[in-house]
């Protein structure tokens, strides 16, 4: 598995893993916005709630594909030994999103927990970056 | 004034969620600048082959003083 990511990512792991993570956090932000425009918080002229929606979930796709990826490269390449916080983070934004996904399907889109689990979301991804990407890049 | 059609929101959204995307990987590359070890491959190479061509010299020259002893 190692040896297989370190090919895929052209011996250049961490790089990549801080990338890829840079960009769902960026995502993520974007992803407050298109659901403040959709729950008729923030209202542009410019953008309606329904393709605000729409974007939301097209991008939220994206996200999930990229967590995923990353997360099978970090625990694949460094596993959970020396994680620390950043492991435990991880593992908190996994089952967020797998709870996040679980309330859309059975409470549907209007499922009053979709807000709180989608702020919760987003905390968990600041967090994790913070504790990895971010400290790499000098931030965290 | 009238906003867009839907598909033109829609097609907008995206276009900006990639633009955010593309300014991160962007940004957070340039940070890395030359660690990245495409990078550090090619500099080892320059100076392996340098050294390889200083190598050659020497040999040159050293073949060209056994000749000029033996004459």
């Amino acid at each position: 598995m190692e040896r297989l990511i370190e090919d895929l990512t052209n011996g250049n792991v961490t790089e990549v893993k801080v990338v890829l993570a840079t960009v769902i956090v960026a995502l993520a932000v974007y992803q407050l916005v298109l659901a403040a425009v959709s729950y008729g918080k923030l209202r542009p002229r410019f953008l309606e709630s329904g393709p605000a929606t729409w974007a939301h979930r097209a991008s939220g796709d994206a996200i999930l594909v990229l967590a995923v990826l990353v997360a099978v490269a970090c625990v694949g390449f460094y596993g959970f030994e020396e994680g620390g916080a950043h492991a435990v983070f991880g593992c908190l934004v996994l089952a967020a999103l797998a709870l996040k996904v679980l309330a859309v399907r059975i409470g549907g889109s209007s499922s009053p927990f979709l807000p709180w689990i989608g702020i919760a979301l987003f905390a968990l991804f600041a967090a994790t970056w913070l504790t990895s990407a971010g400290d790499f890049l000098g931030v965290g | 004034m009238r906003p867009p059609s839907q598909g033109v929101q829609i097609a907008g959204s995206l276009l900006v969620a990639l633009a955010i995307a593309a300014v991160a990987i962007a940004v957070v590359t340039a940070h890395f600048g030359p660690t990245a070890s495409a990078e550090l491959e090619a500099r080892e190479e320059r100076v392996e082959q340098r050294l390889e061509a200083r190598e050659e010299r020497a040999e040159q020259r050293e073949e060209r003083r056994e000749e000029a002893a033996k004459r």
